[in-house]
């Protein structure tokens, strides 16, 4: 039965299913039909028909989720069939299944099968069944109700309609009242009524308010009444509605959350006035006017602006003509404004009243929840409450000092039988209630008492909790003190460990003392107390005083004498203010008398147009007694207002003022500063100083279009963040407010700052403090009030950092520092050394230093030229950074077509490679190079008569002068030099065989030797430059002092062999070198004239030892007349340095233009001088026209100004009175004896500073230019016709020399070695003229040529030469800026004497440490003899001396071969005397017997001008 | 601690001329000092000839000490137009801060210019110039710049190599 059920319901399944794959076919089901009874075959047949109309409805409805449906289906089949197949199975073998295929049949995981999906699934692809049959078996449940749903046949019976299903009814639709009624059931509307309190607050609870006790609250948000009526009533009907109520039964809230301002950027629309530090300006496009303009300084011409300074009036609170009586009521007054002010504030109400709030507080919080918050109360309110008594305090006593002063008013009233000032003190008595009052003040002490009680009590709880657990430590330690004491006793055997262990018990606890209980009576009888001291009496009446001005002055003719003195002397004084404006005083009150209440009424306002942005505003007030002079009462300083306080809105000050001056009077009044008394017996002094206070506003003006007139923020020195201004209280009263704490306080209280919010805590704390005046606020507000708390290095810190020092320096260029490549990364690894200098030099720029100038005058004057140098490097390297174009652009130059063809042209010139040329070579910008890349090229081509040797038996020798002496020049002929030469002089002639030595920083390069007096080198020396500090900047290399030395010797060859027989076998010789002369060329001339090319005439000693300048006529005969003007020894070199610099001349240009505004010339000449320069300039580029120079304050001035006889010193002019010629010689010599000191090294090739010829002669150091014009102005006060001559010469460069017209002659001189050349001299130095300068013309030079021997010097042809001033434009008559007269000091002999020995001693050292590996010996004999000839020397300035002189010492030093020379040198340092000696090499001397000799000379000239002779010589012993 | 800094200001971009140059500024507070190179300066100007982009290639070179981090450096630029009559006018106000991390950084510093009225404006398109700060703080305090009616100008574009030093020690970890 079972398994028959289970067959024929899976033989439906099959069916059904095969129904479901193949609908339309019905033979599948036929085959089946055979198989079953009839009966279950119409009931197959039925359910086949029911499930193909089934199918059919359902294709027509799911016929678009077709595919969906059918791999369901298929899935479904799938499943359906696997159990077909099982079942069949199990009924072909036998009825009932077996446990395993039961198993099966409950347990079987139905997975697909690959055979059936072939079977079944032909059709199907693979993968969507593969899908799809997992979703299989969740159907399959819903599937098989399907199926039982389907045997309900009720639910396909196909003739039922569809009205069967369907029923019309009407709208469905309830009363309004109905509804009203079932919302009303449903809904609950809170009323709009407001809620009673008692239903808010817990029962039996009154509300409390947070906000009288003092707490702080909040702000509520704001909700309409009605609102939180609803809500409140709604809140009460939930469950444990109350407890959204607070205490004051108000729901509870947070603080409104809403910002007072708005977080979005407002709107602003242009036409509405903007602030005005957001104005913008509406600027043209300008073309820029100075380059200078960066971020900072907006630079335009800025308005006026205006500042108006009110002052109305003036009160003394003290004055010295104050009487006793005025001491008091000034006094009272105070007093009396004190009172006003406090019970304004009535602080003592304001906490009595808060007191009474916490107490209720206290008590409600005590009933209710006794938690922290009571103790917060408690104490809070014991905080009010000391607070409270202290202001009662304070009050009661005020009140007493006013009628203490009162009284004593009154009794010296009385005392002194007049009145003197109106005051008048009123005290109302206010009755009270005595009951009422004497319970209210019971309470009062009662409440207190109990408070103290309750606070002693739990004082006492909390000292007793302390008191227990020490007594339990006691006693532990006590206990266990014992058990030990115990052991010790058994043990007790070893003393020592006992007594070690009792000082370890040595700190023994003391026993704790259990504390005290506060009486009662004690506490209330200190609290009455204090009531008694600073409250009212119950009962006693209320006082309240009142001041008047009420009081009749007594007049003057019932006053003693001492008064009506006093009075008068009040009406003798008056005062006026003056208004400082940055301390100059810009406007004064009228003067007033002091009126007898000495108040002053001024009600002045002063407009002060400004341009300069205010530094400060003093107010100096000045009182006048009687026609007597003024004097200074007293200064104050109005603070500068803020920008925001404009004319109108600004309040009038008082501004309190005080003098320390003493003053004494003669009469009633007390004085100031001086001690006084009220009582009659001089006690209790006081001392009184005159004060008093000025009423007055500051403010900015507003001008006409109502635009404030106000400099920018910026412009101000210390300028505020204009961020913080619109932030809060700073913008509205001003930062100067936030220091100012009344101004703060008022501020607070306008705008209502709730003082118990916790975010103003700070301010109102501040404010309290402030205006309580107990404790001292801080003097300045910060700015940036967070900056210290947040630093984490202090400042020292920074400033002692040696790194962050030395970067600073080195970016500040300081001359220490200005090259320091690579500063240390760590600190440690600078040393101290570095800054030595620096601060020493910081340390002693003040200190006069004489030790390296021997001469303190020079001293200073070295001193001064080094300050004024640091200025002129100061204002350099400011103009160092302004660039022009042509410093950053190198443009090359576009050839010109004229250029081009003359190239072109060149091309095909003929090749002439006997006749080199040089070529132009590329010059470097100094920029990129470094050490070792720039050389001195040096070529030594040839000399011209060198001395030669003598030998040393010849002693008849025609003199030789080693300069031509004047006289002999103004021959008309040279005079027939020809000597007489013995005979034996031809063969006797010993050849001299010089080298040269080229020495510069120290290296040194020699040619090879030559041999004869003319000698022929044409050698190339190469030397290498190194620029100080590694620095080749122009400027750094412009200031570079190194001189080349051209030194020539002579190399001697001695031989050394002390026996004749070995002669024939060896030679053995000594080379010695004689030093014959020098030449020095600044390296400053190379580097400005990029090439040194010509013959120089070389300096040679006046005497050398076993030398004579020989006129070699006898060889060159023929040349006789041409040779003959050649007097001295000449070299002719060639210096440049490779590669060519380009010397900084861009920068001269710029300071010149600097320079060139500042300047007193008439504007004319300037511009007419200008012109001609520029003519000239077009005519002659090359020529040099000056007709402006700066002078040394930096000032432009006319060159002709300094032109002017000045008289030279009269010991010259003494010494030759009537030989003018030799006069002028020796004026020349004094000139030249002034150190010569090229500006362009001092200045680092900034600019010609030209010094008048005081300064010149003061500084006793110039240039070119200082001795020529002081020459020239010599010259011209002893009558000689005198010009400047402005030109270019070798080695100098460009430069100055003089012009005299002498007997038919003209004659120019050298200033800066006085020596004189005819016109026609080949040999004179001066290669070109510009122009010439006298004292009142310039003439320049137009003529074809500029070499002085091929030019006229007659100015007066204007064909030649083109003046200044002419007919067209007149000498003005300038006026000189030399001085009217030179004052010469007289001769310091002493001091030249004790400068002679200084520098001798210091030479001597110096050549002994410069042979460290020889003995120096010195030869006092020789030195002596030598010490005899220098003053000689001096005397015929080297002349004419020099054969008497050798004589003298081959007599003397017979068998010694002497080697020397004198050294002749201007005196400005000892460092240049000993690079002198140094240079002569006379040191080098190596032989083991040699000897030295020194002597040293030092004349003295007027002026302190000084002129150095070093002799030197060597002598070795001949055999 | 030290704060290095080395870069250069590349260009502008995004101007609607680009014959331009700029005027630029560090700004610091006042626990910063500085310890060489310069503060402030302007660049040349650059007339690109193709593209719209200006080369300035103008070198930053500052070394600042500083006791604390409040006022960290801003750089703050003006970027002015030359016209063919060698007339300037401003193009824009900008300024960055500082990057402060160590390292090269390229920044944008994005540029505004004030808008004035329309009689302004009109002027401006005719005859050239233009509102100007009065006030040129206001370029980096930041408070009151929103008020200002503005227009957006271009871009400056910065490089700056950042070199920190001893901000460790002091507890700043960067």
């Amino acid at each position: 039965m079972n398994s028959l059920l289970l067959q024929t319901r899976n033989s439906r399944i099959a069916m059904k299913m095969r129904g479901v794959c193949l609908p339309p076919v019905p033979s599948t089901s036929r085959t089946s039909f055979a198989e079953f009874s009839v009966r279950e075959r119409m009931r197959e047949k039925l359910k086949a028909a029911r499930v193909r109309i089934f199918f059919f409805m359902q294709s027509e409805d799911e016929s678009r989720q077709m595919q969906e449906d059918e791999s369901q289906m298929s899935s479904r089949v799938k499943f359906r069939d696997s159990v077909k197949k099982l079942k069949q199975k199990s009924h072909v073998q036998t009825d009932f299944p077996s446990a395993e295929e039961a198993y099966n049949f409950f347990t079987f995981n139905f997975d697909l099968e690959p055979e059936n999906m072939k079977d079944e699934t032909k059709s199907k692809k693979k993968s969507e069944s593969n899908q799809e049959e997992e979703e299989g078996k969740e159907q399959e449940s819903i599937d098989e109700e399907d199926c039982l749903v389907n045997d309900r046949e009720d639910l396909f019976i196909m003739d039922q309609m569809a009205c069967d299903f369907l029923v019309v009814k009407p709208a469905d639709y309830k009363s309004y009242s109905e509804r009203l009624q079932k919302e009303r059931e449903i809904l609950f509307t809170p009323s709009i009524l407001t809620v009673p309190m008692s239903q808010k607050v817990p029962e039996n609870m009154q509300p409390r308010y947070l906000e009288d006790e003092g707490l702080y609250t909040g702000e509520r948000p704001i909700v309409s009444l009605s609102n939180q009526n609803i809500l409140e009533n709604r809140m009460l009907r939930q469950e444990q509605g109350k407890r959204w109520f607070g205490d004051d039964g108000k729901l509870l809230a947070l603080p409104s959350p809403i910002k007072q301002s708005s977080t979005r950027p407002p709107i602003f629309s242009l036409e509405e006035g903007i602030e005005p530090e957001l104005e913008t300006l509406y600027r043209k496009a300008m073309k820029p006017m100075h380059a200078n303009q960066y971020i900072v300084g907006s630079g335009d011409p800025q308005g006026q602006f205006q500042l108006d300074i009110d002052i109305s009036g003036l009160i003394f609170t003290h004055h010295p003509c104050f009487s006793r009586e005025h001491v008091l009521a000034a006094k009272l007054a105070q007093l009396y404004d004190q009172y006003l002010a406090r019970r304004q504030q009535n602080l003592t109400k304001l906490l009595t009243d808060k007191l009474h709030a916490l107490r209720n507080a206290v008590q409600s919080s005590l009933d209710n929840s006794g938690t922290n918050f009571k103790f917060i109360h408690i104490y809070i309110y014991r905080q009010t409450r000391r607070l409270r008594d202290a202001e009662q305090e304070k009050d009661r006593t005020l009140l007493k000092t006013i009628i203490k002063v009162w009284k004593e008013m009154k009794s010296l009233r009385d005392f002194q039988k007049f009145t003197n000032t109106p005051m008048k003190l009123y005290l109302r008595k206010e009755e009270v209630d005595q009951r009422s009052d004497k319970k209210i003040y019971e309470a009062e002490i009662q409440a207190e008492i109990n408070e103290l009680l309750e606070e002693y009590m739990e004082e006492y709880e909390k000292k007793m909790e302390e008191y227990k657990t020490e007594l339990q430590e006691w006693k532990s330690w006590k206990k266990a003190q014992k058990t030990k004491k115990k052991k010790k006793i058994k043990q007790s055997q070893d003393q020592e460990e006992e007594e070690a262990e009792n000082s370890e018990y040595g700190e023994e606890p003391v026993k704790p003392i259990p504390p005290k209980l506060a009486d009662s009576l004690e506490v209330e009888q200190q609290v009455r107390e204090k009531a008694i001291n600073i409250r009212r009496k119950p009962g006693e009446p209320v006082l309240i005083p009142e001041l008047s001005l009420t009081e009749s002055v007594t007049p003057n003719d019932l006053c003693p004498r001492a008064e009506v003195l006093r009075r008068e002397d009040v009406k003798k004084r008056s005062v006026f203010l003056k208004i400082l404006f940055n301390t100059k005083e810009v406007s004064r009150t009228i003067t007033r008398q002091i009126s007898s209440d000495f108040r002053v009424h001024f009600g002045q306002i002063f407009n002060l147009k400004i341009f300069n942005w205010p530094e400060s505003l003093k107010l100096q007030i000045y009182e006048t007694v009687g026609f007597s002079s003024t004097n200074l009462l007293a200064e104050m300083f109005i603070p500068v207002p803020e920008t925001t306080v404009l004319t109108g809105r600004a309040r009038t000050e008082e501004i309190e003022f005080s003098s320390n001056q003493r003053v004494m009077l003669d009469h009633e009044g007390v004085g100031s500063g001086v001690p006084f008394s009220f009582e009659a017996d001089g006690s209790n002094k006081i001392t009184l100083m005159t004060s008093g206070k000025v009423s007055n506003s500051v403010s900015w003006a507003i001008g006409e279009n109502g635009v404030p007139l106000i400099p920018l923020v910026s412009q101000q020195k210390t300028g505020i963040p204009s961020a913080l201004k619109n932030i809060d209280a700073v913008a509205s009263i001003g930062t100067s407010g936030l220091t100012d704490m009344k101004k703060l306080a008022k501020w607070a209280a306008e705008t209502k700052l709730d003082p118990n919010d916790p975010k103003n805590a700070d301010l109102m704390q501040l404010i309290m403090v402030a205006t309580s005046g107990d404790a001292c606020v801080p003097g300045f507000f910060r700015l940036e009030q967070l900056q210290q708390e947040f630093n984490f290095a202090l400042d020292e810190e920074l400033n002692r950092s040696k790194r962050f020092q030395l970067l600073q320096l080195r970016h500040r260029e300081v001359a220490e520092f200005r090259n320091y490549k690579q500063v240390p990364l760590l600190e440690r690894e600078i040393t101290e050394k570095l800054f030595e200098n620096y601060e020493k030099r910081l340390h002693e720029r003040d200190v006069i230093d004489s030790k390296d100038h021997l001469d303190a005058h020079r001293a200073l004057v070295a001193k001064y030229l080094q300050k004024v140098r640091e200025s002129v490097i100061n204002r350099f390297l400011t103009a160092k950074h302004h660039f022009l174009l042509s410093d950053l652009v190198n443009e090359e130059e576009v050839p010109s077509l004229g250029n081009l063809g003359l190239s072109l042209f060149k091309l095909a010139e003929p090749k002439r490679p006997l006749k080199p040329r040089r070529k132009e070579r590329k010059k470097v910008t100094a920029q990129k190079l470094s050490d070792g890349d720039i050389n001195l090229l040096v070529n030594i081509i040839r000399a011209y008569d060198i001395p030669v040797r003598k030998p040393v038996l010849s002693k008849l020798q025609q003199p030789s002068r080693s300069s031509r002496s004047f006289n002999e020049m103004f021959a008309a002929s040279p005079s027939p030099q020809s000597p007489t030469h013995s005979i034996d002089w031809t063969f006797n002639q010993v050849l001299v065989h010089p080298f040269v030595e080229v020495s510069f920083q120290r290296t040194v390069c020699r040619t090879t030797t030559a041999e004869g007096p003319n000698p022929n080198w044409n050698e190339e020396l190469e030397l290498p430059f190194r620029a100080p500090n590694g620095d080749y900047s122009t400027t750094s290399l412009q200031s570079v002092k190194d001189e080349v030395f051209i030194n020539i010797f002579d190399e001697v060859l001695y031989d050394v062999l002390e026996d004749d027989c070995e002669r024939g076998s060896g030679i053995h010789t000594r080379i010695e070198r004689h030093w014959l002369g020098s030449v020095r060329i600044p390296f400053s001339t190379i580097y400005f004239q990029t090439r040194i090319d010509g013959t120089f005439k070389i300096d040679i000693p006046p005497v050398l030892l076993g030398y004579s300048k020989e006129k070699n006529l006898g060889n060159e005969r023929g040349y006789d007349s041409v040779r003959s003007p050649s007097e001295g020894s000449y070299i002719t070199v060639f210096i440049t340095i490779e590669p060519q610099l380009i010397p900084g001349d861009p920068v001269r240009e710029k300071l010149y233009y600097l320079l060139k505004f500042d300047t007193q010339e008439d504007e004319k000449l300037l511009q007419a001088a200008e012109k001609y320069q520029a003519e000239c300039a077009l005519k002659f580029p090359s020529r040099q026209c000056l007709t402006t120079v700066v002078d040394i304050n930096g000032k432009t001035v006319f060159i002709t100004r300094y032109i002017k006889p000045l008289n030279p010193p009269q010991e010259l002019l003494n010494g030759h009175p009537n030989n003018s010629q030799a006069a002028a010689e020796l004026v020349a010599r004094y000139v030249s004896l002034i150190p010569f000191l090229p500006d362009s090294v001092s200045f680092a090739g900034i600019c010609d500073l030209w010094s008048t010829s005081d300064q010149f002669l003061d500084l006793l150091a110039g240039d070119e230019e200082e001795h020529a014009v002081l020459l020239c102005n010599y010259f011209l006060s002893m009558g000689k016709k005198a010009w400047l001559i402005i030109g270019n010469s070798i080695p100098e460069g460009t430069t100055a020399y003089v012009l005299t017209w002498e007997q038919n002659q003209y004659v120019i001189w050298n200033p800066s070695n006085g020596r004189c050349y005819g016109q026609f001299d080949t040999f004179c130095p001066l290669q070109s003229v510009g122009c010439l300068i006298s004292f009142d013309n310039i003439w320049f030079n137009i003529q074809q040529y500029d070499s002085p021997v091929r030019i006229n010097f007659d100015i007066s042809k204007p064909k030649f030469w083109k003046s200044f001033f002419s007919q067209s434009l007149p000498y003005p008559g300038l006026s000189s800026v030399q001085p009217e007269e030179l004052i010469y000091q007289h001769i310091d002999k002493a001091a030249a004497l004790e400068l002679q020995g200084r520098i001798e001693k210091i030479l001597k050292e110096k050549i002994m440490e410069w042979r460290p590996r020889h003995l120096t010996r010195w030869n006092r004999y020789c030195t002596s003899t030598l010490r005899h000839f220098l003053p000689l020397l001096e005397q015929f300035q080297g002349k004419a001396v020099e054969e008497d002189h050798q004589a003298e010492l081959q007599k003397q030093l017979g068998d010694y071969r002497v080697s020397g020379f004198p050294i002749h040198m201007p005196f400005s340092e000892v460092k240049p005397l000993i690079e002198a000696v140094h240079s002569t090499g006379v040191h080098t001397i190596d032989v083991s017997n040699a000897e030295f000799a020194l002597a040293v000379y030092v004349h003295a000239y007027p002026k302190n001008v000084l002129s150095v002779w070093i002799y030197i010589a060597s002598l070795v012993r001949n055999r | 601690a030290e704060l290095h800094l080395i870069g250069q200001i590349v260009g502008a971009s995004g101007f609607p001329s680009s014959s331009l140059f700029c005027k630029w500024g560090i700004h610091t507070g006042s626990a910063w000092k500085l310890l060489s190179g310069l503060r402030e300066g302007q660049t040349q100007v650059d007339h690109p000839q193709l593209g719209d982009v200006a080369y300035w290639s103008h070198p930053i070179d500052v070394h600042f000490a500083t006791k604390g981090l409040q006022g960290w450096p801003k750089l703050h630029v003006q970027v002015w137009h030359q016209d063919p009559f060698g007339r300037r006018e401003l193009y824009g106000y900008g300024f960055c801060h500082v990057p402060c991390s160590p390292g090269w950084h390229a920044l944008a510093c994005v540029t505004w210019q004030p808008l004035g009225s329309w009689q302004e404006r009109l002027s401006q398109l005719f005859v050239g110039g233009g509102p100007q700060l009065l006030n040129s703080d206001l370029i980096y305090t930041g408070a009151d710049r929103y008020r200002l009616q503005t227009v957006a100008a271009g871009t400056v574009h910065l490089e700056l190599g950042v070199l920190l030093r001893h901000f460790a020690r002091y507890g700043v970890e960067c």
